[in-house]
């Protein structure tokens, strides 16, 4: 007998949820203004409203009930949140419909803040992009170094150009007794001894992008600048895969459309060693007055040199490797449509210059 | 170093139907650059790029040999003409004694000729000129086109002028002063390799340039045509002190072969016969105290595939090498060559040989493949320059633009005492002689060159430069930005590297006074002191972080704290307190009046006044009346006790 009481209690309370969420929705849908849906909401949901006294019956309901009870008054007031909510954003669309009729779309718009990230920065996380992709590895190594890893041990003889105070920017003080002098690195080739050194032992995939330093100043040179660097030893790696690298990153780079050649050149820490050139963008190859018949030089690349590989402790009778070298700021001058006619432009901090980009 | 030279000359020792352009083409990709291509009248010039390990190929003959290598290699008939010398007949008589120092110079010729002083035949003068040598009389242009057609320089005297029985080579003294034939005068550093006469005059700047007083003029009767293989560190030594970069110079200090001297020897005896009444009039000298020394290099074909990639033709090798000069024989699957005297320099181990192997069959031949991925490497992806672009992204979303300042600053921006800093010892300007151990003064430099624009929000990450003893400096990546612009708050600088340190998910941000002198505020992450804010001026305020310090703690990894269930109760409290006590002192003892208070921020200042928003919440339930009450008795009381402070 007792259940049953209490069965006809839960559903009296039932069916009054059942009409309290009838009654709200139609005033609901009734109301005309943002005012009236406010005071529908107090009628209901307000802190004397019909459906908080009702919820508050809940300790009528026996114990084992009150769950059950529990979740339909939840969703009671969920239904007439949702409704309330409704018909809030139809009523307040019906006022934006009345003001987009007077506004000037033409008028200009509030814009966040915009600035500008420098172009070498932008070309950096290209070259990085596009290395990342086929397993090279980012690295970093000083811009102030000793002579041993820009050049003694990159196979130069004492007697290089590169090594006289012409060309390379030399630091005062006193000389380390193995590694020599102290300079600004002119290259990021410094880096491959480091690298040896830090693996110890192949595979390397390396990339080092870095600001070097070079006594030139003129329209194509300025005294700092960024090269990226990629190094590869492995057994077995030849002329082949460094074609590979190379057009991948020509394609990736400049676009699909421009070709890429390596041509024999020299250099001291590579041989073979090769000069690449990328087909010229502005005359797609023909020959114009910014090209060599055609070609643009983009820069150095070859066989990392029996010496480099022995001065990194790495042996050159098992593993054989590749390494190029180039300017950022050249890449980006390569590319079409840039048109910068002073690479120093770069580096003079004009910022009309710098907000064009 | 660049040479020219006309399709015609090229083609007097190449007998080939090749068109310039093909030449031009093959050349590039199989030997050396060719830059451009020109019509010259009925002709075509070559402009060529010539790299500093072959000064072989600064001639035509060199060229000519590449050129009918490259051309036969891609099926296209050529053939090398080697230009036939023989040595003439002289007769018995010395003239002059040459005294030579084998540490400066490696060999001399030298013959004594008569000859008769006119105008160049118009082959010769073309040809130089279009080589960019300008003719001058048939004696001087003879010396010049020696140089082009065979590589080596040469130099002829006025032997009258000369006015000696002896010639010294030695190495000059500092200071002594020579007019060299440009009618311009040159102080000697000293080291320098010289030609003195018996009066003790020094009458040549061997390898480099020859002197007014022994020059031939349009009255010398009689010449001494002189030939020197230099050591060719001294001639670099010497021209790029002295700013003197002939042609000549630029060959000599390349390692040229002694072996072609007697070659320009030889050719140019010819052609002063030939264009200038030329009569030998004395003995040949021939002086060579530091002879090429023969040498051979051997390679396997096994090698020779695995470094360039495919399997190359053995036979079409051999055929290639030997009309580069080598004398070839290959057995038990080497190759090995004998290296001719003017590639003795360039040519020593098995990958130089490997160089010439693979150029020759061209690298346009090769596939191209990507390097196989044979190691696993975890990615890092969270790695600094992760951090770096992130935050540059940020800047750049939030209104600054990135500058590029060079690490090299004058003396008026490099801040700190001078002794402290990494200088160059050889400065291209006085702009560019200290490492710089700070940012900010590189960008109020641009934020004045840029004064036309009023407002000017900057940013730079890059490195600074720390001295140490004995040791390459420190190299510190440091973030530095600027702000100018009419009434710029401090708190507007302060905010943004507050949001950054949410971005990069840096807890404990922490501003005090700043310890330095000036205005501003120095910033902590917990106890590690990472930079400075500074006010410089009402308009104009900078900040200096760490950014290595900065991203140590940044992290990626983010936690969920479960929603809270019950709304957040919020009140604002004003206090009256002091004016010089600290917001953040009496946020952090608010925040420690109750767990319950969630949040603290201040909404308001004025004078004496203090406006703090509240935020109160229990993660389990709805707060009542009574535990706000209680919690906000606490805070009335405790900043009374500690600050003085009273709620209004």
């Amino acid at each position: 007998m007792k259940n049953s009481y209490e069965s006809v209690i839960l559903k009296n309370m039932e069916t009054e949820l059942i009409d309290i969420k009838n009654t709200a929705i139609s005033f609901i849908l009734e109301a005309e203004d943002l005012d009236s849906l406010e005071e529908t909401k107090l009628q209901f949901l307000g802190r004397s409203g019909k459906l908080t006294l009702a919820i508050k019956h809940i300790t009528k309901v026996p114990m084992e009930k009150r769950k059950e009870f529990g979740i339909l008054a939840n969703e009671v007031k969920n239904t007439i949140e949702d409704a309330i909510e409704n018909q809030k954003s139809k009523l307040k669309n019906q006022k934006l419909t009345k003001v987009i009729e007077k506004i000037d779309v033409t008028n200009p718009g509030v814009k966040p803040l915009l600035g500008h990230l420098h172009l070498v920065t932008q070309a950096v996380k290209e070259i990085t992009n596009i290395f990342e992709r086929i397993g090279f590895e980012r690295v970093k190594y000083p811009e102030v170094e000793w002579d041993w890893y820009a050049f003694e041990a990159l196979n130069f003889p004492g007697e290089h150009p590169a090594r006289d105070d012409w060309e390379t920017f030399f630091i005062k003080g006193e000389s380390d007794s193995k590694k020599g002098p102290m300079i600004l690195t002119p290259h990021t080739s410094s880096g491959q001894i480091r690298e040896m050194e830090r693996k110890q032992k192949p595979p390397i995939k390396m990339l080092n992008i870095a600001k070097c330093y070079r006594r030139q100043s003129d329209i194509s040179h300025a005294p700092m600048f960024h090269q990226f660097e990629g190094l590869v030893i492995d057994k077995d790696i030849a002329i082949t895969h460094l074609k590979g690298t190379l057009d991948y990153f020509v394609k990736s780079f400049f676009g699909p459309e421009r070709k890429a050649r390596i041509r024999p050149y020299h250099f001291q820490f590579t041989e073979p060693s090769f000069e690449v050139d990328v087909s010229c963008g502005v005359c797609s190859g023909k020959g114009c007055k910014l090209c060599k018949e055609g070609w643009l030089e983009m820069g150095g690349a070859g066989m990392v040199h029996p010496n480099v590989l022995k001065a990194g402790g790495i042996n050159p009778e098992k593993y054989t490797g590749f390494a190029f070298g180039w300017g950022v700021e050249r890449v980006l001058m390569m590319r079409e449509g840039l048109k910068i006619d002073d690479l120093r432009l770069l580096y003079s901090n004009n910022l009309d210059f710098l907000e064009q980009f | 170093m660049n040479i020219k030279i006309l399709d015609s000359w090229l083609k007097q020792y190449v007998k080939t139907k090749a068109t310039p352009e093909k030449i031009a083409e093959l050349l590039s990709l199989s030997s050396v650059s060719v830059e451009r291509i020109e019509k010259y009248d009925d002709d075509f010039v070559y402009d060529l790029e010539v790299t500093t390990n072959r000064p072989d190929l600064m001639s035509v003959v060199g060229i000519a040999r590449e050129t009918a290598t490259v051309l036969e290699q891609n099926g296209i008939e050529a053939r090398f003409i080697l230009p036939k010398l023989a040595k003439p007949q002289t007769p018995k008589k010395d003239l002059i004694e040459m005294k030579n120092d084998p540490k400066l110079v490696n060999r001399l010729l030298a013959v004594v000729m008569d000859v008769r002083v006119g105008e160049s035949p118009k082959e010769i003068r073309q040809r130089l000129e279009a080589s960019g040598t300008r003719s001058l009389n048939n004696v001087i242009d003879v010396t010049n086109y020696v140089m082009k057609t065979i590589g080596h320089p040469t130099h002829v005297f006025d032997f009258d002028r000369l006015n000696t029985k002896t010639l010294i080579i030695q190495e000059a003294v500092k200071g002594e002063v020579i007019e060299t034939l440009d009618d311009k005068n040159y102080s000697l550093s000293g080291g320098e390799i010289v030609a003195v006469n018996d009066s003790n005059e020094i009458v040549d700047l061997l390898g480099i340039m020859g002197l007014k007083n022994s020059v031939v003029t349009d009255k010398t009767k009689r010449i001494l045509y002189f030939i020197n293989n230099d050591k060719p560190k001294k001639i670099r030594k010497a021209s790029m002190s002295l700013g003197i970069r002939t042609e000549a110079a630029v060959v000599n200090e390349k390692d040229v072969d002694a072996e072609t001297a007697y070659e320009a020897l030889l050719l140019g005896i010819k052609l002063f016969q030939e264009v200038a009444d030329g009569q030998i009039a004395s003995e040949i000298i021939d002086i060579y105290p530091n002879k090429v020394e023969k040498h051979s290099v051997e390679v396997s074909l096994e090698k020779i595939n695995k470094i360039i990639g495919i399997e190359i033709d053995p036979a079409k090798t051999l055929k290639a090498l030997s009309n580069l000069g080598f004398k070839t024989q290959i057995a038990h699957g080497k190759i090995k060559v004998e290296v001719p005297s003017f590639r003795a320099a360039d040519i020593k181990i098995e990958e130089d040989l490997i160089e010439e192997i693979a150029r020759i069959h061209g690298y346009h031949n090769l596939p191209s493949i990507l390097p196989p991925q044979t190691e696993i490497i975890p990615h890092k992806f969270d790695n600094p320059f992760y951090w770096e672009q992130r935050v540059k992204t940020a800047m750049k979303y939030w209104g600054f633009t990135e500058a590029y300042t060079y690490s090299m600053v004058s003396e008026g921006l490099f801040e700190g005492p001078l002794e402290d800093a990494v200088e160059i010892a050889n400065p291209l300007s006085e702009e560019l002689v200290y490492m710089r151990k700070t940012l900010v003064p590189s960008l109020l430099n641009v934020s004045l060159e840029n004064k036309k624009k009023e407002k000017i929000k900057i940013f730079e990450i890059a490195n600074v430069y720390n001295k140490r003893v004995k040791d390459l400096p420190e190299e510190i990546m440091t973030f530095a930005g600027v702000i100018k612009k009419e009434k710029v708050s401090f708190f507007e600088v302060k905010g943004i590297i507050e949001q950054l340190s949410q971005d990069l998910g840096i807890k404990e941000l922490i501003f005090k006074q700043s310890e330095k002198s000036g205005n501003g505020s120095s910033v902590y992450v917990g106890n590690e002191y990472i930079g400075e804010i500074e006010i410089l001026d009402s308009n104009l305020i900078d900040f200096e972080l760490n950014f290595e310090s900065l991203i140590k703690h940044a992290t990626l990894k983010k936690q969920y704290k479960p929603l809270a269930k019950f709304p957040p109760i919020i009140e604002d409290l004003s206090f009256n307190v002091d004016k010089n006590t600290e917001t953040q002192a009496l946020i952090n003892e608010i925040k420690k009046q109750s767990e319950l208070i969630v949040e603290v921020s201040l909404l308001d200042q004025h004078e004496k006044s203090r406006t703090f928003h509240i935020y109160y919440q229990h993660p389990q339930r709805n707060l009542i009346n009574e535990e706000i009450s209680e919690v906000r008795k606490n805070i009335i009381s405790s900043l009374q006790e500690k600050f003085s402070a009273s709620v209004r």
